[in-house]
């Protein structure tokens, strides 16, 4: 279960029992599985099996009713049975209950019998499993339904030299490599259960429904008289295991092993193999033990950087942490869904060991835990790769942690039915994934990091500048960088920019572009649903602009207004939340006109991540909004800050932006940038702290400051602040301007703003979408028709059926959808409509102003009555649109040739 | 008939054959699955689960054991343009004990942890299987979390028994009329609601492109892309558009009596029901400038995309699909749309069409189609290979099926990747087709691939 949320399991990482049932039953051959439930289990168990395996899955339900439920499901369970022996003659079938048919107490054994006793011919053999989803996960059910196996069926002791092999569930492909190892030592085994045909079939001409391969039960009847058992789970409890079973009730040896995963674990199955086959390893396998060692020492190096996150069924990760521990890949997190409180004292030795090694301080083992817990754990811990089934790809997706998916299910991927991960072949294979995916990053990366690192002569303009584009070749010289253009001076653009700089706001004109929808944080003064009124005050802004289409709107603009000196991108959203959309817009007007100033707008968040990339593009001038350099007053402004994919609320937000921004403005200034600081002045919250924020920023090295007043925003949760006035306003301004330079000039400009700061000229720029205020119907002229239909589609509706008619005009060659008339309301007295043959008289009253009627059908007598008031009537089948100017066609011409009687 | 083996008596009236050639009232359907006929339906609780989800800042604790919560996260392609809270899955994980002693406590303490940790709108509870069983009283939970926090706490009483997928349907338009009725009706805008739309890879950005085009305004999406607050909008709409009409007509029909606004169906799949469907709602708007919009838009589009349908078109024409979805209204467009590509659509089934749907379906395809309800891979198996299908358009499940026999397989389902409504859509699912149906996996396969072993 979750850590922080005992009552809920968030993300679960555990699936229930019955898919461990339907699993193991699917390695018995000829065998069908139905679960004793409603319909949904089956399905979505067949569903989450079809596409890992990538076969057809067939499992049936007795499809509880809720006549079923509360008098109990023997019927359905019986038809069920009848229906599954008729559709697929199986030999054997297995009966799993689900949690509704537990709950209600079905006693499946009882309704086996009283089926055998009333089919007294039928040979098949059923065996039943109990496996309440709420029992256990998957990795119980799957042991459970072998037990129940072996338990069922009648067993032969005669004693025989074959050994029994009890395996957890393994993918196709292992059981195949297990296979093939048996028959290596040249041993006779009854292997249980095998999935290696059924669920990775061949592709042939006939295909057969019913499951063809697998362990046949003649062969499982001989379990009892085998030498022994070697059973492939080490963390199955005693009395759910299969081994102990034929153990206690026949006297079979048993052995368990851990998955033959990694050098120790596989050495125990082959040692184990050579004892009981009295033959000495085959060279074969001894080369295979010898490559993997090789391999071992090729790849330490690289696997001593992983720190891997390890989920799923006990087995498996017993298995592979002790795989990673042996190859110095550390694992940080080793959790498993299901409850077994015994997987902490298997591994704690072999973790403690190599986290000693490599100066790893923390880690954990998980058990009973949720995929948010490994979530948090994740980040928490550093973990750099995960290993597990493919319900890790959330965490992958949202933190980039890459993802090994090796274990069931894997939906996202293809080849779930092929995954290799046992003997040394095995686990040579699953190395080197692992290996190469920390090899990819090391790779991918250590160029940049190290340029940006340590490279310090010049500007660093190696990485990041260029906006993407397809050519794979770079352009060494940029043809604009050859016209003869002055760079202006950082002292220039600020003289030149209208916001920092009073004289200029009268003469200057600044764009603002709004590219950047998204935001990152919650400020309690804004609805997201407008824009953001820290910089650049609501209206809602037109239009989100693609880059592209940013830089066609700043070219159109540049050339309507010559003395266009700024350009900023300040919302609606926060420019940085949004920053390939900034890159791009900027470096495309960047390479037009190197003049031009930038000016970006942020709430500070993702500074220090982008700051020397701003820089870089050529950002003069970055405002970044302050409201409070205190926790615990940003935690009444913020409602939550979303920051690495996690969402912070009350002072850990608050905490993590004032963190951000301060050490974000600190690289800008590094960088040369001018830093203006925005403050909203929050009467009652921040009012008296404001210059505290100032003095603050000032230590910094920012050039100006603007304290602004509240804009209540509809809807928001400072709408009913009390604003501060003008006067309270300049009063804090006095004060601040003893630490900074104070701007009293600003206009709050909309986040699409263009102009001089006191006219706003965008509407001229905006496409031209005002709508015609009248809302005219189109004028009823020209022919009318009703129709009947039953989806507003198709003409498909018998005319006496019509609960509505679909009325449409024609006119001009056109058919123009009128309205839907509901007949119903055309009753003037319930008895005439309650009467069925006045339901006509009824429709008729509803299409007095048509000219023609459509339907598919019609009777004789309406037909009359309708021509009598002069509407015409069209049987006919198709589409509304056709039909009606077909109709029509019909009716011009046939009032043509009336006309030309005469 | 020649399929005796495949087909159970019980299942008889629910397919159709040549030679039957029914009226049409022949096909039984809309009635519970045959017990041990291996129906490809998944149960109430998922048709809840898959019209409410899309609401992407409402939050969904799954009331149960643990399998109703695992199989259902975040397996649909709905896309949000913002919050992601929805493609988690809580759940407050039932065990043994809680069977015994109730799991009401749980969940009240589970709602309470939700609400301190999120802060949310709207919380959904959907009680499975044994909760009515076990007694779990979760009108009472959510009243008194409502009082608690003054937040909407709604119940979605699902459990799997209680009969089909579109029942589940039922009880999520149910829960969105409850979120979504005001004390007081507001006043009407110009905007129109769209029903039925889930924003699978993008398509209710798609449809809501083409009508800010032509100059339509959008109050609420249902559910694709939706937010709570938007929802709560959309009894201003002067007029619903219902897309998916299997799930939707019935929320349609509610709010047309509770907020006095009337419905027209439309169908974004393929070129003709994008075009027609995008007249329609231009025409019932009766803007005229919105009309003239639609028509320069629809020529536009058209323009564009039948060239390039026209390429595939050579490579399409004249195969045999066969068709086995959800819904009526998704069999429908799909017969359309191959009709349009040349193709005759062989087999056709649904798992939860309607009467009304399969009289359409019978005048769309030939006589000898066959018309399943319902149908079982025994079924579908046996039609496919008899029809000589080249293509199967399907879910999940049936794909493997499909590639056994070797035939071509699109994927019209909740996972899709890419978008197949509107324009661009169709033409990725011509796209889709032609690649399946005419990769040369089939032709390696045939000329010696297959041998049994």
């Amino acid at each position: 279960m979750s850590k922080n949320l005992v009552n809920l399991n968030v993300n679960p990482c555990k699936m229930c029992m019955p898919m461990g049932t339907a699993n193991a039953f699917y390695g018995i051959q000829k065998c069908m599985n139905i679960l004793h439930g409603s319909q949904g289990c089956s399905t979505y168990i067949r569903r989450h099996m079809a596409t890992h395996y990538n076969e057809p899955v067939d499992i049936a339900s007795s499809s509880l009713t809720e006549e079923g439920t509360v008098y109990g499901g023997e019927k359905n369970l019986i038809i069920g049975l009848e229906n599954l022996i008729k559709l697929y003659q199986p030999e054997v079938i297995g009966v799993s209950t689900t949690c509704l048919a537990e709950t209600i107490g079905e006693d499946i054994e009882y309704i086996i019998k009283n089926f055998y006793a009333s089919h007294p011919d039928e040979t098949v053999k059923i065996i039943p499993v109990k496996s309440a989803g709420y029992g256990g996960t998957q990795f119980e059910g799957f042991t459970k339904a072998l037990r129940a196996i072996v338990a069922h069926v009648d067993m032969d002791q005669t004693k025989h030299d074959k050994i029994n092999i009890i395996t957890t569930m393994i993918s196709p492909a292992d059981t195949r490599y297990l296979i093939d190892l048996l028959d290596q030592f040249g041993l006779e085994y009854i292997l249980l259960p095998d999935l290696s045909e059924n669920l990775d079939g061949v592709h042939q001409s006939s295909y057969y429904r019913l499951p063809m391969h697998g362990t046949p039960i003649s062969e499982v009847q001989k379990m009892a008289g085998a030498r022994a058992t070697i059973e492939i789970s080490d963390t199955i409890k005693p009395d759910e295991s299969p081994g102990v079973y034929l153990y206690e009730n026949y006297g079979v040896p048993y052995k368990r092993l851990n998955l033959p995963m990694g050098l120790r674990d596989t050495d125990a199955l082959i040692d184990l193999l050579a004892e009981l086959s009295k033959k000495t390893i085959p060279e074969k396998i001894a080369k295979e033990r010898g490559r993997y060692l090789d391999g071992m020492v090729d790849s330490h190096k690289y696997n001593a950087l992983g720190r891997i996150a390890i989920f799923g069924e006990p087995d498996f990760v017993v298995s592979a942490v002790r795989l990673c521990c042996e190859n110095g890949v550390m694992p940080v997190i080793a959790a498993t869904g299901s409850n077994c409180p015994q997987l902490k004292e298997k591994i704690a030795a072999e973790l403690s060991k190599l986290a000693d090694v490599l100066f790893v301080d923390n880690y954990v083992i998980l058990n009973d835990v949720d995929f948010e817990t490994i979530e948090a754990e994740a980040l928490r811990l550093g973990a750099n790769l995960m290993l597990g089934n493919s319900d890790g790809r959330r965490i992958e997706e949202k933190h980039g942690i890459p993802l090994i998916r090796c274990a069931f299910p894997i939906h996202d991927r293809i080849g779930g039915q092929r995954v290799r991960t046992l003997g040394y072949e095995g686990s040579q294979i699953l190395l080197d994934q692992i290996t190469n995916t920390i090899l990819k990053a090391v790779e991918g990366g250590f160029r940049e990091t190290l340029y940006n690192t340590y490279y310090n002569e010049g500007p660093k303009s190696k990485y990041g500048l260029e906006p993407e584009t397809d050519s794979p070749m770079k352009v060494l010289e940029n043809p604009k960088s050859t016209t003869n253009t002055t760079i202006m001076t950082i002292e220039e653009k600020t003289a030149n920019h209208p916001c920092y700089s009073c004289g200029s706001a009268q003469k200057n004109a600044r764009m603002h572009l709004p590219i950047a929808p998204q935001c990152n944080i919650q400020c309690n003064y804004c609805v997201r649903k407008f824009d953001c009124p820290n910089e650049s005050r609501p209206g809602v802004t037109t239009d989100i602009l693609s880059p592209e289409a940013a830089f066609e709107k700043y070219k159109l603009v540049k050339e309507k207004v010559p003395n266009l000196t700024v350009v900023g991108i300040a919302g609606p959203g926060d420019a940085l939340a949004n920053f390939e959309e900034t890159r791009k817009t900027l470096a495309l007007i960047h390479e037009d006109d190197p003049n031009v100033t930038f000016c970006v707008s942020t709430n500070g968040l993702m500074l220090p991540y982008y700051a020397k990339e701003l820089a870089k593009l050529g950002v003069s001038h970055v405002t970044v909004t302050v409201n409070a350099v205190d926790p615990a007053i940003g935690a009444k402004i913020y409602k939550h800050v979303d920051f690495m994919g996690n969402r912070y609320h009350g002072e850990a937000g608050a905490s993590i932006l004032l963190a951000n921004q301060l050490s974000g403005i600190r690289l800008l200034i590094d960088e040369g940038v001018i830093v203006k600081i925005n403050t909203v002045t929050l009467m009652g919250i921040n009012d008296t702290h404001i210059e505290e924020v100032v003095k603050t920023v000032k230590a910094l090295g920012c050039f100006i400051s603007n304290v602004m007043p509240l804009i209540p925003v509809k809807g928001s949760a400072f709408e009913g602040l009390q604003i501060a006035t003008n006067h309270e306003i300049n009063a804090i301004r006095d004060k601040c301007g003893v630490h900074l330079k104070q701007m009293y000039h600003c206009k709050q400009c909309r986040a699409d703003a263009i102009g001089k700061l006191d006219s706003d000229i965008s509407l001229d720029f905006r496409e031209n979408e005002a709508k015609t205020a009248e809302m005219v119907l189109a004028a009823p002229k020209g022919l009318r028709f009703a129709i009947t239909s039953k989806g507003g589609m198709l003409v498909d509706q018998h005319f006496g059926q019509a609960a509505e008619l679909y009325i449409y005009d024609y006119l001009d060659d056109e058919v123009q959808f009128k309205e839907k008339r509901v007949i119903s309301k055309y009753c003037t007295g319930a008895e005439e409509c309650d009467e069925k043959e006045d339901k006509i008289g009824t429709i008729l009253k509803a299409l007095t102003d048509c000219d023609g009627a459509i339907t598919m059908r019609i009777g004789d007598l309406p037909t009359k009555r309708l021509e009598s008031k002069g509407i015409k009537v069209f049987s006919t089948y198709d589409r509304i649109e056709d039909a009606v100017k077909t109709a029509a066609q019909e009716i011009l011409k046939s009032e043509l040739s009336t006309a030309g009687n005469f | 008939m020649k399929n005796d083996a495949a087909i159970l008596p019980e299942r008889a009236k629910s397919i159709r054959f040549s030679e039957c050639s029914g009226d049409g009232s022949g096909i039984k359907c809309e009635s519970e699955s045959v017990s041990g006929a291996v129906s490809q339906r998944a149960c109430v609780y998922c048709g809840a689960r898959v019209v409410l989800n899309p609401i992407t800042d409402a939050f969904h604790i799954v009331h149960g054991p643990i399998g109703c919560a695992s199989y259902t996260w975040d397996i649909r392609g709905s896309l949000s343009s913002d919050e992601e809270g929805y493609r988690n899955s809580y759940s407050t994980d039932l065990r043994e004990t809680d069977v015994i002693f109730g799991g009401e406590k749980k969940l009240v303490a589970a709602v309470d942890e939700v609400v301190a940790m999120h802060a949310p709108k709207v919380i959904f509870i959907y009680a499975t299987c044994i909760v009515g069983v076990i007694g779990d009283d979760i009108d009472a939970v959510c009243r008194n979390a409502e009082a608690k926090y003054g937040i909407r706490v709604i119940a979605v009483k699902s459990p799997g028994f209680s009969g089909t997928k579109k029942t589940g349907y039922k009880m999520a338009c149910n829960a969105i009329m409850n979120l979504i009725t005001p004390e007081f009706l507001p006043a009407k805008t110009a905007g129109v609601n769209i029903l039925g739309d889930f924003n699978l890879a993008g398509e209710m950005w798609i449809i809501k492109n083409y009508l800010r085009r032509i100059g339509v305004e959008v109050v609420a999406n249902i559910t694709g892309d939706a937010k709570v607050e938007d929802l709560k909008q959309a009894p201003a709409a002067q007029l619903n558009l219902v897309q998916c009409a299997g799930s939707m007509t019935y929320l349609a029909k509610q709010m047309e009596e509770v907020f006095d606004i009337p419905f027209i169906k439309v169908s974004f799949f393929g070129v003709t029901d994008t075009s027609d469907s995008l007249m329609r709602i231009a025409y019932a708007v009766g803007d005229k400038e919105v009309i003239k919009r639609a028509k320069a838009f629809i020529e536009e589009e058209k323009n564009r995309v039948t060239p390039l349908l026209n390429k595939y078109r050579k490579n399409l024409e004249g195969k045999k699909a066969a068709i086995y979805v959800g819904g009526g209204f998704k069999a429908i467009s799909l017969i359309r749309q191959f009709h349009e590509f040349g193709m005759n659509t062989v087999m056709v089934g649904t798992q939860t069409g309607s009467k009304d749907d399969y009289e359409v379906i019978q005048h769309l395809v030939d006589e000898d189609a066959v018309i399943l309800d319902d149908a079982n891979p025994a079924e579908l198996e046996a039609f496919m290979k008899e029809m000589g299908a080249d293509i199967l358009v399907g879910g999940v499940k049936e794909r493997p099926l499909a590639y056994k026999l070797g035939v071509a397989f699109c994927d019209h389902n909740h996972e899709r990747k890419h978008p197949l409504a509107g324009y661009e859509g169709t033409l990725n699912f011509a796209s889709e087709i032609n690649l399946s149906m005419n990769s040369p996996v089939w032709e390696t396969i045939s000329q010696g691939g297959m041998k049994d072993v």
